[in-house]
């Protein structure tokens, strides 16, 4: 399918990859991939988790090197072997994640890995310049740890185009925005395409952003690039084929993991959970403060049994502190937390999971696993907190329950003292879902449940969400995907602030209402009109 | 944006188990590393490294009743190495040992002098005395620890330097600890001799005189050794180490699990500091500097047996070897002073198989995820 | 009581013997404090410290000059620097275990080629300022000092500079706080940390080479005794900031002094309270100011590319 058919003059090629193969053992990440990236086009690259997408990028950035391949900037052979040379010729990402330090200041952080000499009035005026030109205005001189997480990504633009690059990366960029933000973005993507005529990739997994903001699509599978062509030439259906590689409906979890929102919302699955179901879990007026900055703010909550109840937001608005108090990780400064009529004390070791709350943690290594220890001491981590000090530990226990949890859930691992680090991302997962769900919970708090897992694994996921609420178990599903939570909660609250800002049913759920929730504009009376086209 | 992180336990990188003979050549090449490097000291200062190493022998077990020395000297060492493998697996890091043996040892010399009764009463409780010294010591780092979350790091450092003068002044009072008999000529900063019922037995095995004192410290390792590997406590012990959130999390609560397992530290330091002084090893009275290193060296112990308890063993009777044995190097001109650092040596070259594995199977890991590795491919023509 | 306090407080031996610790303590406080703000708590200090000291008399004697003695000072605690950067930050071995070894190896090491070798004593010039060494009661203290006590004041105003004026120092601070999105930005990480432990090792080498030839005048083993951990928690008295850490330095060099001038001027304190004295002081200062301020986020925590 790798067409050549309608490629415009050469000359408006940017970098050009060849043949690119990448294999980690026997792995293969990128196998002959070819990939054009014009100037004056927005060009999207899109792929499940673990396609290939990011060690392709990381390629073109200089983190990573390819077994074999070629790659043509600006029609000359180059060799990219640090983000520093990449730099140089032009190349410039915009990461996701973990490319700021909180403490430093805007300017700081903007020119922060350059080599030249440490001009802070001239690093202030381009932060202003830039933000100027691009519409993306934000205090120089900030802390960036005070800033919230679009004004944050501002900054990480800032920082990548403060380089000039002819040729801008963009990973995943929407996991942290608003819908209203993320039109933003796309809007500063087509400025600098059109204005600067800049050869700009979007790297993505969700269809609709990809059909939105690109003018030329690339979809990878299995490290292979499978179609590549105009964005006009595909239709919702037709890229997720591409992607996944089967024919999908588009009904089921598959849309939800592609981010095929308008269709789901219009889906109406029989949901359980009916409103005389007694209440669960309830958070009342909960207060936290992080660092001086309030990040719970007068927070409630209510799930009944057998429900699912979604939280949406735009990360950094107190979903990791939410998920912190129902794991015992803090205490709350006010307020309380009633599981099952009976109120848990915050922050009291272990307290959450005896009262019978479950967590699938959003980030399993930080208090969902101990990586040292093997499988069934991980599947009996719930134990070791219970009863005196001097017990002996039930080895022979652990190991048969262990060995029926990995038959169960079907963990992959050589047995269950395979040491926990052993194991692959989806099957840590798995280790943590089943300690979670055979505690018998009345209550499971999934946060970001879905992040990193390919398309199997989310549907497996979703499933299991689905059959914990229809043994009457009381489901929080805390994420960041507006699409997953759309698909799955049958009631939908919108945090915002560290308070929610609004709730409804799946039913009358209105992607646009929720964006602009989550942006923090309160609406009940701007309702009305965005409902048609949902 | 999180208070903590997994933090890897202190020296508990894990160990590749498959390439067990590059393990051992890596021991074997730093090890060796070492001691040419000792050996190169010796010989440039004068000495010959093959007559220190015979010295050393004949001090620590060829002469009469060296060994049974050996084994005595190797208690405290012990004892203060288990208590701070405990600590250390915790997630501590406790290195104020040589206060706590001190201060434990004072407070040994306290009960062996004023409690009265038959002897194993008194020696009983000039150990628990030992071990409640030892204990308080740690018990303020612990205390400072879960109010204001003050570094233990420093403060168990910090009051080592305070432990000193403060057990000189003791010694100095003779309502706490001073020789109370006026008649003998410089009692000044000395303590009163341990009356000869309080002091620990000896056994005698081929005509070497073996201190009880050893007895306490495999004893106490066992105990240990079993409470670790085998009970509820090990494991929550070793969660904390490894990840205190995820401890947090299933009900094991870091302030009080680490206040504690620093007390207990702190207490098996007080009991090598009471075992050091009623098992006559180091001399038969408390006096200024009486820990004599046993702490720091103790701590080294651990460090080096890379937090097994049963590997302590060996390791406390190598350094116990060293101490004898340096009694015996004055007749081949080297300065005693030789064997701390060898000590030192052994332990920095220690660290380094490990650290050098565990980036190996870290590379090697990160090769195999999907994940960027600096690795370097040519590219294809 | 006040009238000894009015005693103490006119004598310029106060003055003087507090001046000398603060200087001591501020090249060895000061330079950790750069390798704390790139995330490393450095108890390698005391064997810097101790290896600082020890290289003064060698390269006194070698030389016979205080100034060859400063710069085979200032090498010792360097090269004591690089073994605490390598092992720690290219090797991954745990820095305090690390910083430990290294301590017992020092002192050790330096001991016992002292009683091998012997050294001379070794002494720096007094170069007395005109007119200022005048003033009176710190005039001496402060103008009338050996000279290698006048390099503290250069160096400070030099460290801050480095740290918050240079791009080196943009990344240091960056790795102390947030490595991960340093070795993003495309900073190596742990190269900062190494270079910053350089600069604690040139700076506390300096600092050991002072203790010989400013103040003591001869290797002595145990003359450090503990002093580099004071320096320790200066930097945390002073909330890892320079400012905070120099006026810990003064602040336990007065105490330390005090325990001096005390007895000195005929009151007699129990020397036990006198001894214990900077470290109690020390104690009490870290346990006041230990949650006041924030310490850099990644302090003690090693670095690791794909390690979270």
């Amino acid at each position: 399918m790798v067409s050549v058919q309608d490629r415009p003059s050469p000359a408006s090629v940017a970098v050009s990859v060849r043949g690119l193969t990448k294999r980690y053992g026997d792995v293969v990440a990128c196998s002959n991939v070819d990939l054009d990236l014009r100037r004056g086009e927005i060009h999207g690259v899109l792929g499940e988790n673990g396609a290939g997408k990011s060690t392709l990028m990381k390629v073109l950035i200089g983190l990573v090197q390819p077994d074999s391949g070629t790659l043509t900037v600006d029609d000359a052979r180059v060799r990219i072997d640090s983000p520093a040379r990449a730099g140089a010729l032009g190349i410039g990402m915009v990461h996701q994640h973990f490319s700021l330090v909180d403490e430093l200041r805007v300017w700081e952080n903007v020119v922060l890995g350059e080599r030249e000499r440490l001009d802070a009035r001239h690093a202030r005026g381009l932060v202003e310049s830039i933000g100027e030109h691009y519409g993306l205005g934000v205090d120089p001189d900030a802390r960036v740890g005070d800033l919230t997480a679009g004004m944050r990504q501002r900054v990480e633009i800032i920082k990548c185009l403060r380089r000039d690059p002819s040729i801008v990366i963009f990973d995943e960029p929407t996991s942290v925005l608003t819908p209203q933000e993320s039109e933003q973005l796309f809007g500063v993507l087509r400025l600098a395409v059109e204005r600067e005529n800049k050869a700009v990739a979007l790297v993505s997994h969700k269809l609709d952003e990809i059909r939105q903001a690109t003018d030329t699509v690339t979809i990878l599978r299995r490290g292979a690039v499978v179609e590549d062509g105009p964005t006009a030439r595909f239709d919702q259906q037709s890229l997720a084929q591409a992607m996944i590689g089967r024919a999908v409906s588009l009904r089921g979890d598959d849309a939800a993991a592609l981010g095929a929102t308008d269709i789901v919302v219009t889906e109406a699955t029989a949901a359980s959970g009916p409103v005389t179901a007694p209440t669960v879990l309830a958070v009342e007026n909960a207060v936290f403060d992080r660092y001086g900055h309030r990040v719970l703010d007068g927070l409630d909550l209510d799930v009944r049994a057998g429900e699912i109840v979604g939280i949406a937001g735009v990360e950094g608005n107190g979903q990791v502190e939410l998920a912190d108090v129902l794991s015992s990780l803090v205490t709350l400064d006010a307020g309380t937390v009633i599981v099952d009529g009976v109120v848990v004390p915050t922050g009291r070791a272990g307290a959450m999971g005896t009262a019978g709350v479950g967590m699938i943690p959003e980030d399993r290594h930080d208090a969902g696993c101990v990586l040292d220890m093997s499988v069934a001491e991980n599947l009996a981590l719930a134990s070791v907190g219970v009863g005196s000090w001097l017990r002996r530990v039930d080895r022979a226990k652990n190991e048969a329950d262990a060995l029926r949890l990995i038959d169960e859930y079907e963990i992959r691992c050589s047995g269950p003292d395979a040491p926990f680090h052993s194991l692959s991302g989806g099957n840590q997962q798995r280790v943590v879902l089943a300690r979670e769900l055979s505690a018998d919970p009345k209550v499971l708090v999934a946060a970001q449940p879905t992040r990193g897992l390919d398309v199997g694994a989310i549907e497996f996921m979703g499933e299991q969400l689905r059959a914990a609420a229809a043994r009457g178990v009381g489901v929080l599903l805390i994420s960041s995907e507006l699409e997953e939570i759309l698909h799955l909660a049958d009631r939908i609250l919108v945090l915002h602030a560290g308070r929610i800002v609004g709730e409804m049913n799946r039913t009358d759920a209105d992607v646009e209402r929720i964006g602009l929730l989550m942006g923090g504009v309160t609406t009940d009376t701007t309702t009305t009109e965005g409902e048609a086209d949902a | 944006m999180r208070d903590l992180r997994n933090r890897p336990g202190l020296l508990t990188g894990r160990l590749s188990t498959k390439d067990s003979s590059l393990t051992f050549a890596l021991y074997a090449l730093s090890l060796l590393g070492a001691l040419v490097i000792s050996g190169a000291l010796v010989a440039a200062t004068g000495g010959s490294a093959p007559d220190v190493l015979s010295a050393l022998l004949d001090g620590s077990v060829r002469s009469p009743g060296a060994w049974g020395l050996t084994l005595t000297t190797a208690a405290p060492l012990l004892l203060v190495a288990i208590g701070t493998i405990v600590a250390t697996r915790a997630g501590l890091v406790n290195i104020g040992q040589e206060g706590q043996v001190l201060i434990g040892a004072a407070f040994a010399a306290y009960a062996a002098v004023r409690l009265g009764g038959p002897g194993w009463v008194v020696v009983t409780g000039a150990l628990l005395f030992g071990a409640v010294g030892g204990g308080a010591w740690a018990g303020i780092a612990a205390g400072l620890r879960a109010w204001r979350n003050v570094p233990e790091v420093l403060t168990t450092l910090l009051l080592t330097f305070i432990a000193f003068p403060l057990v000189t002044f003791g010694l100095s009072q003779a309502a706490l600890i001073a020789d109370r008999d006026t008649t003998r000529q410089n009692q000044l900063n000395t303590g009163e001799i341990i009356p000869g019922t309080a002091l620990l037995p000896d056994v005698h095995l081929f005509g070497n005189a073996i201190d009880s004192g050893f007895l306490v410290a495999i004893g106490l390792s066992a105990v240990l050794a079993y409470l670790i590997s085998r009970t509820l406590l090990g494991t929550r012990v070793d969660m904390l180490g490894y990840n205190p959130r995820a401890a947090q999390r299933f009900g094991v609560a870091a302030g009080p699990l680490s206040a504690a397992v620093l007390i207990g530290s702190g207490a098996t330091a007080g009991v090598a500091g009471a075992v050091l002084l009623t098992g006559g090893a180091a001399g038969d009275r408390l006096v200024f500097g009486f820990s004599g290193n046993f702490g720091w060296d103790g701590l080294l112990v651990a460090l080096l047996a890379r937090n097994r308890i049963l590997v302590a063993l060996p390791v406390a009777l190598i350094f116990a070897m060293l101490r004898t044995g340096s009694s015996f190097l004055a007749a081949t001109g080297v300065d005693r002073k030789v064997t701390e650092v060898v000590q030192a040596l052994l332990v920095l070259a220690l660290l380094i198989p490990p650290a050098v594995l565990f980036i190996r199977d870290r590379r090697r890991a990160l090769r195999s995820s999907n994940q960027k590795t600096p690795a370097t491919a040519p590219e294809a023509t | 009581m006040f009238e000894a306090l009015g005693t103490l407080v006119s004598s310029e031996a106060l003055y003087i013997s507090a001046f000398q610790f603060s200087v001591l303590f501020a090249f060895a406080g000061c330079g950790e404090w750069v390798a704390e703000r790139a995330g490393t708590l450095n108890i390698s200090i005391e064997g810097m410290l101790i290896g600082g000291a020890f290289g003064a008399v060698v390269g006194h004697q070698m030389t016979s000059s205080a100034i060859a003695g400063l710069l085979v000072g200032a090498f010792f605690g360097f090269l004591i620097g690089w073994f605490q950067a390598n092992l720690s930050h290219r090797l991954t071995a745990n820095q305090f275990v690390v910083g430990l070894a290294l301590n017992v190896l020092v002192l050790g090491l330096t001991a016992f080629l002292d009683s091998s070798i012997g050294f001379d004593p070794a002494r720096a010039e007094v170069i007395e300022v005109p007119v200022l060494v005048d003033i009176p009661l710190v005039g001496t203290a402060l103008f009338g000092r050996p000279w290698p006590a006048y390099l503290i004041y250069p160096l400070v105003p030099l460290l801050w500079w480095a740290v918050f004026r240079t791009r080196w120092g943009l990344e240091v601070r960056s790795v102390g706080e947030n490595p991960q999105a340093a070795d993003v930005s495309g900073i190596h990480v742990n190269a900062r940390r190494r270079q910053a432990i350089y600069i604690t090792g040139v700076s506390a080498g300096i600092g050991g080479a002072f203790l010989v030839l400013g103040q003591v005048g001869s290797f002595q083993a145990g003359m450090v005794n503990g002093r580099g951990f004071i320096a320790l928690a200066a930097v945390i008295f002073g909330g890892w900031t320079l400012r905070g850490t120099v006026i810990g330095c003064v602040l336990f060099g007065f105490v330390e002094a005090a325990t001096i001038s005390i007895p000195a001027n005929g009151y007699s304190i129990d020397p036990f309270i006198l001894e214990a004295a900077p470290y109690v002081v020390a104690l009490t200062v870290v346990l006041a100011f230990a949650t006041r301020v924030r310490q850099p986020r990644a302090l003690a925590q090693p670095f690791i590319r794909g390690l979270t």
